[in-house]
């Protein structure tokens, strides 16, 4: 389509307009996730495989929480028993594909490599350089992006949606969380003259 | 069927058009009947600012919301949710960010200022800025815009001031003004319809930085939502009817429309009639409603004699610069956008491109952290891995910039119904066609390096673009959707190129008007929403007009 891959739609401007995650289809809110370690559709071997997919995502390399930290398997989880439901069936092709592209490389299953065999593959699926990619799972970027843009809202979503858990996620980018119900801010906190008191009760 | 009332006025849609046509209708005495697609929502329901319902999932203003999009008409379309529109009482300007701006009197006349210019529909409004001056004033002071006259050296004569004085500055406002000193530009307050201190009975703006895309939970920005949908129930002449989808206008033996079906919340099939018909339902949802009223009158569809019904839309183009600076800039407070530089508006050939646009510190793209990782921070690097995580930390320490581009208008980019796809309703999903002309191209590339320059003046430590070039700025580039829409209705004297002549009255059918941004024959480089404002508050004082000399 005219040189604009699906990939580079997901990179264009969601909030003015356009492009809104292609990848994932949003059909109308099912239900809310509720906070929870327990696997609702992932299998306990596909939830194995997220979690580190998450965790090279968002590292925790640096000593703060990150992707597996945040539980991003949860609030993926969670997304495709209801409101990402439709992303399904994506998931199941896709983490087998991506068992694929680990066992041709390394004889291993994509969770018992070591984190720079993990990035190597990652980035492959990324670029769609990963030889052995099962061509009944889609291009393999956009299975990418789908993972990419998935933890990452686990990760920065309300942790009422089963990720960011702790508040990991808006502690490290520095957000004090949802403004209305706390009333906004005043002219010093706009000027970056007085602390704003974030909805975990520490100031930042 | 039974079709017990005939009102004085159907008007379909309650947004920013057709609220403003419901309250001026009902106070003149008319009785009339709304069609609005969507829900009645509450202000407490805005309470939340969760930015993965309003803004990731859409949950709230148009979760049921279906297009199809394609570059030209040799591709296939394909299904999504491409732009922001809301459907609820109170229309798309519940969820907006309140920029008011008056367009400049040469965005009226861009044909004869600028054109012609190869594979652009460009044209003329038959309006021009001295006619809208008045009701320009109307506007601002219905709503209480807050603003400081004259501050923008590039506006039009005013006859009189703002309501309401700027918003305090936020951290980034700085920034802009250093940028403005160093480059040798004006920087100003952006006008906001949101209140800077209590007014006609709404409260004072509490800074929250949440707007676009979301509900003010206090009235504070103003709407029709807030204020017109509620004046006009406060006359007792409307009926509001929320979840009514309009699916066909029907037209009389005499050549008028007679009377409009929609569809209930639970499907069932209704028919209202009215002796005028408003059609306010959006740069989409109108020209969709129009080209679904087929007949033997207007067998391409309503009011479309001329071919022109969905043609002509414009999009604006985006173009955006995050840079990185010492110390706190709190974008994620205070309103949208703060200050504001229009010296790189003004039309000047020699730069490669006619017309142009605003720049200003508008947080779109880093309000909160969903938008900041997944758009602020653009492509960069490969978006994941420790480089990226390191990178999420600078959100308290980024200057936004952003600039609003005026599109050229091309006969080619267009609404009309996909014969392939239908919606959970059974009505064909609107289908877009649309690609960018090549003076778009060169305008946002040329934008987009000034703001770059403008990211050094202002001691920039990191800086980079955070709009895909490729949606804009690469040759073949298009826009599936946009937060601005305009122009599938287009206005103007000559019914043969025109769907709506200078009062949004439909050139074909005498009792039809359309009053919505559909209406815009160009798209200017402002956000539309004060002009939308302004041209409605003018077509009902001429329609009360019209009605009380026939009755008199």
């Amino acid at each position: 389509m005219s040189g604009l891959t699906r990939r580079e739609l997901l990179a264009g401007a969601t909030v003015y307009g356009g492009a809104a995650l292609l990848a994932l289809h949003w059909p109308r809110a099912a239900a809310a996730a509720k906070e929870s370690a327990t696997p609702l559709v992932l299998s306990a071997h596909e939830w194995r495989t997220l979690d580190a997919v998450a965790a090279r995502i968002v590292p925790s390399d640096d000593g703060s929480p990150g992707g597996r930290e945040a539980g991003c398997v949860n609030f993926i989880d969670k997304a495709l028993a209801h409101e990402d439901a439709a992303t399904r069936p994506s998931y199941t092709t896709g983490l087998r594909g991506l068992d694929v592209v680990a066992k041709r490389r390394h004889d291993r299953t994509f969770v018992e490599l070591d984190e720079e065999k993990q990035d190597a593959i990652l980035a492959a699926l990324q670029d769609g350089q990963a030889d052995g990619w099962p061509g009944d799972a889609g291009p393999s970027p956009d299975f990418f992006e789908t993972l990419r843009s998935h933890t990452l809202i686990g990760f920065l979503a309300d942790p009422k949606y089963g990720g960011n858990r702790d508040f990991v996620g808006w502690k490290h980018v520095g957000y004090p969380g949802p403004s209305h119900a706390r009333g906004g801010y005043t002219a010093d906190q706009m000027l970056g003259k007085a602390p704003i008191r974030a909805v975990w009760d520490e100031e930042i | 069927m039974a079709v017990r009332e005939t009102f004085d006025v159907c008007v379909i849609g309650t947004g920013a058009g057709g609220g403003v046509m419901l309250q001026e209708l009902t106070r003149a005495g008319f009785s009339v009947v709304a069609l609005e697609r969507g829900p009645q929502l509450e202000a407490s329901q805005f309470m939340s600012d969760d930015e993965l319902a309003f803004v990731i999932r859409d949950q709230v203003f148009s979760p049921d919301q279906i297009e199809t999009w394609r570059p030209d008409e040799a591709t296939p379309a394909v299904r999504g949710h491409y732009n922001m529109i809301a459907h609820c009482v109170g229309g798309s300007i519940t969820h907006w960010a309140a920029w008011s701006w008056r367009f400049r009197p040469d965005e009226f006349k861009v044909l004869s200022s600028d054109g012609p210019l190869a594979g652009a529909s460009l044209a003329d409004w038959p309006v021009d800025y001295a006619e809208l001056e008045p009701w320009y004033q109307r506007a601002e002071w219905e709503l209480g815009v807050s603003g400081s006259a004259g501050a923008n050296p590039f506006e039009g004569p005013r006859k009189k001031g703002y309501p309401n004085p700027a918003h305090p500055p936020r951290a980034t406002t700085s920034h802009v003004r250093r940028i403005a000193g160093k480059l040798g530009y004006t920087a100003f307050p952006v006008p906001m319809a949101i209140n800077s201190r209590p007014y006609e009975g709404r409260p004072r703006c509490m800074y929250g930085g949440a707007c676009q895309q979301y509900g003010c939970p206090i009235h504070a920005k103003a709407t029709t939502f807030s204020i017109h949908v509620p004046r006009a129930l406060a006359t007792g002449r409307l009926d509001l009817r929320p979840n009514a989808r309009a699916t066909e206008i029907r037209l009389g033996e005499d050549g008028r429309a007679r009377s409009v079906r929609y569809l209930d919340g639970d499907g069932k099939e209704h028919e209202v009639r009215a002796r005028r018909i408003v059609v306010s339902a959006g740069t989409l949802g109108t020209p969709h409603l129009l080209l679904m009223s087929k007949s033997g009158a207007f067998p391409q569809g309503l009011a479309n004699s001329s071919g022109q019904v969905g043609r002509h839309l414009t999009f604006h183009h985006f173009a955006a610069v995050h840079f990185t600076v010492e110390g706190e800039t709190r974008a994620f407070t205070g309103l949208e956008a703060q200050a504001a530089i229009d010296d790189l508006h003004p039309s000047d050939p020699k730069r490669g491109f006619i017309r142009g646009g605003v720049v200003a510190d508008a947080n779109a793209l880093m309000k909160q952290p969903l938008a900041w990782a997944l758009q602020g921070l653009g492509g960069q690097g490969r978006g994941w891995g420790a480089d990226f995580k390191r990178r999420l930390r600078d959100f308290p320490r980024t200057v936004p910039l952003a600039a609003i581009l005026e599109d050229l208008p091309m006969e080619s980019n267009r609404v009309d119904l996909d014969p392939d796809v239908v919606d959970d309703q059974g009505l064909p999903a609107p289908r877009i066609t649309h690609r960018q002309h090549r003076n778009d191209v060169a305008m946002n590339r040329w934008f987009t390096a000034r703001m770059l320059e403008m990211a050094d003046a202002a001691g920039a430590r990191e800086k980079w673009e955070s709009i895909s070039p490729l949606t804009v700025a690469e040759e073949g580039a298009a826009m599936p959707g946009s937060v601005h829409l305009h122009g599938t209705s287009r206005m103007g004297d000559d019914p043969t190129t025109s769907v709506v002549d200078r009062w949004c009255r439909s050139h074909d059918v005498p009792n039809l008007w359309i009053v919505d941004c559909g209406v815009f024959p160009t798209s200017g480089g402002y956000n539309p929403t004060l002009t939308l404002l302004a041209m409605a508050y003018r077509a009902a004082d001429r329609m009360i007009g019209e009605a009380k000399r026939q009755n008199a």
